[in-house]
């Protein structure tokens, strides 16, 4: 059994809180599971993990909460992190969208997956204070061949300032390098750098932004005005839902000189974004395609490869940050929408090899 | 005590360990959230020879039950793991394994009770076991997860009578903790010692009948000696428990309590509440306040007496139900404990409150805990109610975003099907369903819904609808397709839609079809059409399977659609009765001693077509007009003559392992492997849609194409290809015969 680590700083139960907010692919469960046990096995602490019961589904918002405590001491809490001492974002779409930086105090250790500074992820974040350090995960994972949740867990581990980096070696060891010991070193190597490529800075809660105080979440119907029986009335009401989010980077770009207005865009969509209305194309009535709604894209590309005339392109969203061929649903009956970044939805909670696995997952 | 290791694991990955350490000889199961993590911790040991349970796939809960029962009356020793509607329709075959006395082990993670279908945790589930005549373990950490599934098995033996070793689904099943376990699998096995059957339908030298048929009053008599099983039980566990703690250190008793000796107000939690409670019983005795917490670590047999101790000196128990019976007042654990506080004569000193709380998995704050405790000492709590309700927001304005589809609408006449020739000889023909003039079609599923990118289902049911014109009512079998869209408080249809349970849908789209002719009939209701469409994935057709064929025997006049995508997919891809041969999913993982599905998949197609209804057909997305036609003709045939079946290939690509903008051409390999063929059986009739001919490539070009198949490409792998191949071969050159004779 390893010589217990002392934690430096608990929370009022005594208990040491990590909070991981991500997105469907990019491996936080795995890595949620990796700090749990390099608690119990490495740092001969007690130590809880688990996940936003549910989602492994590609592209939607996954959180992973891992709680330790004294070896001696029961880790009674199940429900999720609340304050956490240390917060990583896998995602920098993240940022501003779902409440993900709930609880964050100038206490906090708030990592993020970007390439931008530490002073612009706070504006962009809105965070009231605490250590932000910033640490490009996605491009190292990319040269050294590993993923980014390895990455994040260096930056973790050097955020700490606690958790001895040999721990953090020797769990990869153990757990990667017995599954797979041909990804070894390049799952070292991402280890590595992410401990030793992170940019810190330290903010005071100089009032600058306030406090994000971490809420359950409630729908507007309750028991009093829900309709019986859980009827739902407002047809394609998931309209509202902006999935923006679950794209990895890429869109397709639409090159309407090119569109022959054949339809087949339309077949494979499987997100109804194609907005196909009655026109006019070489002097005779058709169908018309006037473009894309994009808010609804979730960037899978089925598009791209099915254009005969190469009117759709894969192109890099960052590259357009204006989508200037923005058309809305045609058959929306409101003058206004107010988009909501989706939330999780799946139920799809198995951790099968599959999902640990696929390195095509997210952006690596 | 014995040496034991440290593993950082789940109460699913523990439960499945210690099913490995035991070995038993049969698992029969099937997959259902949050308890399938079981069988496939399992069938990945099992891949790389970990241990030698026989793990047989069942196509859906009440089969799986009948493999369990049927194992152990050769035996042997047997394993399940179920949750929720899984173990609701796996219910009475409960009785039956009690009622005759086999022993046999069965994890429920429990999970709420569908409806409205919910997959996360709460006690709705096991309270209904409560009358079954098992044993009922409640663990409420993955450490006693793992504990009780050794003493569980050891005390089912000693009275011969299943055993039901239930813990929080989420909470407890997917929590990950340190555990202790034994390093050696042989410690377990000696614990457990070895089993020897009662009777066995394998004893040829002392043959028996089992099941007998019984009346009264000898079944009187037979449930007397159940009860006093459960009364021998009552003695056995907490032997086994006891000798459990000398080799692990870890001493269970039937029930536990916090703080409890000089507690004048009490909680009573079960689960992995109770541990949340200790929390907050150690901050408000902080404060002075005499409070403290109890709980039940068994539910059959009723450890009355050991509650009892817990509670004497309470003058206030507050209980928490993870569950209701509604209209009592009180979840059962409310209920019993009245009674029990009633038995002892504490009925009328001692107030008793209930508050039911965490429905649906609704998590269970520590702050709550001390809120219970600290409404026990003001006078005017509520006996009974919900904790967490919310009115919500009486002033919330209800925004349509869309307008509902009238039929002028849905009907621009782009895609027809009509009826040629006589009434022997009618032929169905279908003029139009071109792709760029379809587009003006409605779609009936609006976007924003969350399938993941690239997922073939939006796109085939789309393509579906595309070529049925008018008047639609939906159906979903539970799956993907039906959990992506209709997350509450939004809906993707923008048509009715009906959801009911995972494997009736068939029978449930009869009724509502019959309704609608019945209620036109009486003239309650306007003339006209409407086309009735039930869309389910594979995984419904397995176990829907039985519903799906009485509906096709009776002929009920409405579509089919099948979306098969090989693999039950939202629960994280296991084996389907569809998923090609040697295919990885996580129920049949590849290994050294195991190299994928065991067997070829279901040419359901075929089944359907057998059953002699007028209109079968298969479509890939790769083949849009043929895919749009065939849905017209669908709808037709559904109209004037019976009930027609359709089946898509669908593309996965989280679990398929492809990237999601290639998979038409994933699709359209299927296609020209033959392993997917395009055809049609009308009135018994087979033409072929698409024949690749020269064209046609071999399934090992397909499997290359997908993780989940690549492995089958590598030499060590290419006799189950080729039997793979000589299968495809097979089916196809009979579809071709059909498809020349005209009697075929």
């Amino acid at each position: 059994m390893k010589e217990e680590v002392k934690l430096p700083v608990t929370n009022e139960n005594g208990y040491y809180e990590i909070r991981l907010e991500s997105i469907g692919g990019l491996g936080a469960n795995l890595c949620g599971k990796m700090i749990g046990e390099l608690g119990a096995v490495f740092m001969g602490l007690n130590a809880a993990s688990f996940s936003s019961y549910g989602s492994e589904k590609r592209g939607s918002p996954v959180k992973a909460y891992i709680r330790w405590s004294a070896q001696g001491q029961e880790i009674g809490i199940n429900s999720p992190v609340e304050e956490p001492h240390i917060l990583g974002l896998f995602h920098e779409a993240l940022a501003g969208k779902l409440p993900v930086t709930a609880g964050v105090t100038e206490k906090t250790k708030v990592i993020v997956n970007t390439d931008a500074s530490p002073m612009e992820m706070r504006k962009r974040l809105k965070l009231c204070g605490g250590e932000i350090i910033c640490i490009d995960a996605l491009k190292i994972a990319m040269e050294s061949k590993t993923r980014i949740n390895m990455v994040m867990l260096g930056a973790i581990v050097k955020a700490s300032g606690f958790i001895p980096f040999e721990a953090a070696e020797e769990l990869v060891r153990e757990t990667i390098g017995k599954k797979y010991p041909n990804l070894i070193q390049e799952n070292l190597e991402g280890l590595k750098r992410g401990y030793e490529e992170g940019k810190s800075m330290f903010f005071q809660e100089d009032g600058t932004f306030e406090r994000v105080p971490y809420q359950e979440a409630k729908n507007k119907w309750g028991y009093a005005n829900a309709p019986i029986g859980g009827a739902n009335p407002r047809i394609g009401s998931t309209v509202s839902n902006d999935l923006s989010a679950s794209r990895e980077g890429y869109i397709p770009l639409f090159l309407q000189e090119k569109c022959i207005n054949c339809g087949l865009c339309d077949t494979t969509c499987p997100d109804m974004v194609f907005q196909f209305k009655p026109g006019e194309y070489k002097g005779r009535p058709a169908m018309v395609n006037t473009g894309l709604d994009y808010h609804h894209c979730k960037g899978c590309l089925r598009c791209v490869d099915v254009c005969p005339t190469n009117a759709l392109v894969k192109g890099v969203e960052r590259e357009h940050p204006d989508l200037k061929w923005f058309v809305r649903n045609k058959d929306l009956i409101v003058d206004r929408l107010e988009y909501e970044d989706a939330g999780p939805n799946s139920w799809v909670t198995s951790e099968s090899h599959f999902t640990e696995k696929r390195i095509d997952g997210g952006m690596v | 005590m014995e040496k034991q290791k440290i593993l950082f694991e789940s109460g699913n990955e523990v439960a499945a360990f210690a099913a490995k350490q035991i070995n038993y000889h049969i698992m029969g199961y099937y997959p259902i959230t949050p308890s399938t993590q079981i069988a496939e911790f399992l069938d990945q040991m099992k891949a790389d020879g970990e241990h030698d349970i026989v793990m047989i796939p069942a196509e859906g809960e009440h089969s799986a039950a009948g493999i369990c029962y049927g194992a152990s009356t050769g035996g042997g020793r047997v394993f399940n793991a179920t949750s929720a509607n899984g173990l609701l329709y796996a219910l009475e075959q409960l009785p039956v394994q009690s009622g005759t006395r086999f022993p046999m082990v069965m994890n429920v993670a429990c999970r709420t009770v569908s409806g409205p279908l919910c997959i996360k945790g709460d006690h709705s589930d096991i309270m209904f076991t409560l009358n079954a005549g098992w044993i009922i373990l409640f663990a409420n950490t993955p450490q006693a997860v793992y504990d009780m599934n050794i003493c569980g098995l050891k005390i089912a033996e000693a009275v011969k009578l299943p055993v039901i070793v239930a813990f929080d689904g989420f909470f407890t099943s997917h929590q990950k903790r340190r555990c202790m376990v034994f390093e050696q699998d042989e410690t377990v096995q000696k614990f457990v010692g070895e089993y020897h059957a009662e009777c066995s339908a394998l004893d040829l030298e002392h043959p028996v009948s089992i099941g007998s048929y019984m009346n009264e009053p000898d079944v009187l008599n037979n449930k007397f000696q159940l009860h006093q099983a459960m009364e021998e039980a009552a003695k056995v566990i907490p032997e086994v428990f006891a000798e459990y703690a000398e080799i692990s250190g870890r001493q269970y008793g039937m029930a536990e309590g916090y703080c409890t000796e000089d507690a004048e107000v009490l909680l009573c939690l079960l689960g992995s509440a109770y541990h949340t409670a200790k929390v907050a019983v150690d901050k408000l005795r902080g404060q002075g306040k005499k409070v403290g917490v109890f709980t039940t670590n068994v539910l059959r047999p009723y450890p009355a007496e050991e509650l009892f101790q817990y509670c004497k000196n309470a003058k206030t128990i507050m209980v928490g139900d993870r569950q209701d019976s509604y209209g009592a007042m009180g979840g059962n654990l409310s209920i019993e404990l009245k009674a029990m506080l009633q038995e002892h004569g504490k009925g009328a000193d001692c107030r008793v409150l209930s508050r039911v709380y965490g429905l649906g998995g609704r998590d269970f704050y520590e702050s709550e805990a001390e809120e219970m405790l600290l409404s026990c000492y003001r006078a005017d709590t509520p006996k009974f109610d919900y904790l967490g309700k919310y009115s919500g927001d009486i002033n919330m304005q209800t925004q349509q975003y869309f307008a509902p589809i009238s039929e002028k609408e849905a009907s621009p006449g782009l895609t027809q099907c009509v009826f040629e020739g006589t009434d022997r000889q009618r032929a169905a023909k279908v003029q139009g369903g071109r792709i760029n003039e379809t587009t003006a079609m409605p779609k009936r599923l609006a976007p924003g819904h969350g399938a993941c990118p690239g997922c073939g289902i939006p796109v085939n049911v789309n393509l579906l609808l595309r070529g049925i014109e008018g008047n639609v009512v939906l159906l979903f079998q539970t799956g993907c397709g039906m959990v992506v869209t209709t997350g509450y408080p939004k809906t993707a249809f923008k048509v009715p839609y009906v959801h009911n349970l995972f494997q009736n849908g068939a029978a449930t789209l009869t009724g509502l079809a019959e309704m609608f002719r019945q209620r036109q009939k009486r003239g309650e209701y306007p003339d006209g059409e409407i086309t009735f469409v039930m869309v389910s994935g594979d995984g419904g057709m397995d176990i829907g399977m039985g519903s799906a064929l009485g509906t096709a025997i009776r002929n009920n006049r409405l579509i089919l659609f099948e979306y098969d995508n090989g693999g039950y997919m939202n629960t994280g891809y296991q084996l389907s009765y569809s998923t090609p041969k040697g295919a990885k999913s996580s129920t049949s993982h590849v290994g050294p001693e195991q190299y994928g599905k065991p067997f070829f998949h279901k040419d359901m197609p075929q089944i359907m077509a057998a059953s002699g209804i007028p209109y079968v057909a298969t479509v890939a997305e790769s083949n849009p007009l043929d895919f749009i036609k065939k849905a017209a003709k669908a709808k037709a045939y559904a109209a004037e003559e019976g009930m027609a079946y359709i089946r898509a290939l669908s593309a996965c690509p989280l679990n398929w392992g492809d990237k999601p903008n290639l998979e038409r051409k994933v699709i359209g390999a299927a296609v020209d492997c033959c392993y997917f063929p395009l055809y049609e059986v009308e009135r018994g009739h087979t033409s072929l849609s698409y024949d690749p001919g020269e064209k046609k490539i071999g399934v090992e070009q397909w499997f290359s194409m997908m993780g989940r198949t690549k492995h089958l490409t590598k030499p060590n792998y290419s006799c189950v290809t080729a039997g793979i191949q000589k299968e495809i071969d097979r089916r196809w050159e009979i579809l071709k015969a059909k498809a020349e004779h005209e009697m075929l």
